[in-house]
């Protein structure tokens, strides 16, 4: 997928970061100050930086004053208004405070990827192909017929591979906030595209808590 | 009246005189008065003499004298009279002159019109210059007074001033009265003031700092924790990688544990009693050493001990706290291999130890804001050595509980001395 810079001092977080990321595909370089930051991007094209403000040697806002073309998400403990309006008048593509959910960090990351023109546009699993422009999905090239829920379901899944989702935050994500039909609608989509896309083995049911695609 | 008066009594001597003489008086008569026209130094003054009602002198009487006049009472009371007459203004006094004279009349015509018209003259002109002056007098108070308040005025002004917010407005002060002396004053109030808002507007600055910074100190452990909690609900992962997200979550929580027991700490420090016992300074470095001997250890730290004094007063809790503090600074300072010099001495009656190490030092900058909590040498507060940064603050705490001074003195790449001052310290 992309190849994503993570400036992070604090090495929890950064790991934690990183492991997330690679989880969708992504392959990540993890540096822990600003010089190494600036030292990394000469060094390496990235796709994307993930940039925590306050930093030794060198914060956050020099290291992307040095590098304005590259898409960057900021992150930081700071929630002031100020700092928020400061990061993205300098040109950030979104603001990310700490404490962050996971999915929040994967969805903020593919929206900047996908705005950026660098997400990737075919998804391959087994047998399975993903158009997502063309919205076609192949099994061992031959089309297979998708309603459009199933599609948004499965889109879904492939962004927010090997993480478990819930229910009703696939509800939430795949059908959208005010849909109002209960869960039992994700479990029918979900058999239904075990069934048609042979992913019985792929997309897992987690007990307690609901279903996670593992690539 | 009163030249009346006179020039009839001396008249009267003159008439006896030239009686005595045996000359007839109506013969001298004009000789006689003719002086006393003379004396009465001006023209105003007419002069005429009747014997009945027949003028046997008169020194250019112009006007008709009423009859009245001519025939004064006898008793040698005089008439007296104003009268106007063509123009002129007359005082007529007339009277008889005494026995045997009594049968002439002495009328004194005295002539007021010049008198008068000098006199209305005169208070016409009075009445101008007086105008005048007391244009002049209000313009003058009408000045004075302004410049008298002026300053009230100016009082006025500042203090709506200073009310507004702009406090560094002052009063000009010039002269030595009581309005520049009250100026003084004033101007003293308005930087009192000004030094109190400063100090509120530092305190309040500092506190905003303390929550900010201790807001991001409580999100990084909190962000890392619910995080790996995450990954672990969400994610199927290898053992290894479970263990790692524990410890992970495990360390997190510590952290924020030990920030909690700290902020504790700070906090009741500034309320609880102290109790001040003596204490040996080599027994507490022991205990001191004892605790950080890991650390010690793992970084082949060589503390080196001059104490030359052994007896110090205060809460034997609170101080080896203070000094592992120092201690553990130091050590976090130092390199592998460093050294750290400890040394106690008395000095006219104060204490002094210092802490002194050969690590990597700090800038003046740094030096600075060291005490304050949450401070950080490195603006990214990393977690590499540890800490909440809120163990200095707490030194500074206890070293104010005990009445000392906390002081530091340090170059980059020479090291950091901490000296704590004992004030008094009587060694008796």
């Amino acid at each position: 997928m992309a190849t994503i810079l993570i400036v992070e001092d604090e090495v929890s977080i950064n790991d934690l970061i990183r492991r997330n990321l690679q989880l969708v595909g992504h392959t990540c370089i993890s540096v822990f100050d600003g010089m190494e930051a600036v030292q990394e991007l000469s060094r390496t094209e990235v796709d994307l930086v993930i940039l925590d403000i306050m930093l030794p040697e060198m914060d956050g806002y020099e290291v992307f004053k040095r590098n304005q073309e590259i898409p960057t998400i900021f992150l930081t403990a700071r929630s002031s208004l100020a700092d928020k309006v400061k990061g993205l008048t300098l040109g950030a593509d979104d603001y990310l405070v700490k404490p962050f959910e996971m999915l929040e960090l994967l969805a903020r990351v593919d929206a900047v990827l996908r705005r950026t023109k660098k997400v990737g546009k075919e998804f391959e699993l087994g047998g399975v192909k993903i158009d997502f422009e063309g919205r076609k999905v192949f099994l061992h090239d031959s089309p297979v017929e998708c309603t459009p829920k199933e599609f948004d379901l499965l889109e879904v899944l492939v962004n927010n591979r090997n993480i478990a989702l819930s229910r009703d935050k696939l509800l939430e994500l795949a059908w959208g906030y005010d849909y109002g039909g209960d869960s039992r609608t994700v479990d029918v989509h979900i058999q239904k595209l075990r069934r048609k896309l042979d992913l019985e083995g792929r997309i897992k049911t987690v007990y307690k808590l609901g279903y996670r695609l593992e690539v | 009246m009163g030249e009346h008066y006179f020039i009839i009594s001396a008249l009267t001597k003159d008439f006896y005189a030239v009686e005595s003489r045996g000359a007839t008086i109506e013969s001298s008569l004009a000789s006689l008065i003719k002086p006393y026209s003379y004396l009465s130094g001006d023209n105003n003054v007419k002069l005429a003499l009747y014997k009945g009602q027949q003028s046997v002198y008169s020194n250019g009487q112009e006007i008709e004298l009423e009859s009245r006049f001519l025939e004064p009472p006898e008793d040698g009371t005089r008439l007296s009279a104003i009268e106007k007459s063509g123009g002129h203004t007359y005082v007529i006094v007339s009277g008889k002159l005494p026995q045997p004279y009594n049968a002439y009349t002495l009328v004194y015509i005295y002539d007021t019109t010049d008198a008068i018209q000098t006199w209305q003259h005169m208070k016409n002109m009075l009445f101008v210059i007086g105008l005048i002056i007391s244009g002049l007098l209000a313009v003058g108070l009408l000045l004075l007074l302004n410049r008298i308040f002026k300053p009230l005025s100016q009082i006025s002004y500042t203090s709506r001033k200073i009310a507004e917010g702009d406090y560094e407005t002052r009063l000009t002060v010039s002269g030595r009265d009581e309005l520049s002396e009250m100026a003084r004053s004033f101007n003293h109030m308005a930087e009192e003031i000004q030094r109190q808002m400063t100090e509120l507007i530092t305190a309040a600055e500092k506190k905003q700092q303390f929550i900010d910074n201790f807001a991001h100190e409580l999100r990084t452990p909190l962000t890392a924790i619910y995080g790996y909690a995450e990954y672990l609900q969400k994610v199927a992962i290898t053992e290894d990688d479970r263990l790692d997200a524990i410890q992970y979550i495990m360390s997190g929580s510590q952290r924020m544990q030990n920030m909690a027991a700290q902020l504790l700490e700070l906090a009741n420090l500034s309320h609880d009693e102290i109790f001040q016992g003596a204490q040996s300074v080599s027994g507490l470095f022991q205990s001191v050493e004892r605790t950080l001997s890991s650390r010690i250890t793992e970084k082949e730290i060589h503390i080196e001990y001059r104490l030359e004094t052994d007896l110090i007063l205060g809460d034997a809790f609170l101080l080896e706290s203070l000094f592992i503090n120092l201690i553990d600074n130091a050590i976090k300072a130092c390199g592998i291999g460093g050294q750290i010099i400890v040394h106690a001495s008395s000095e006219a009656g104060n204490l002094k130890i210092s802490i002194q190490d050969n690590g990597k030092g700090m800038t003046p900058e740094v030096l600075q804001h060291i005490t304050e909590p949450f401070y950080r040498a490195e603006k990214s507060r990393n977690r590499k050595d540890g800490g909440a940064g809120l163990g200095l603050s707490i030194c500074q705490q206890i070293v104010l509980r005990h009445g000392a001074e906390l002081t530091f003195m340090s170059r980059p790449d020479e090291g950091t001395t901490a000296i704590v001052f004992f004030y008094n310290f009587n060694m008796t």
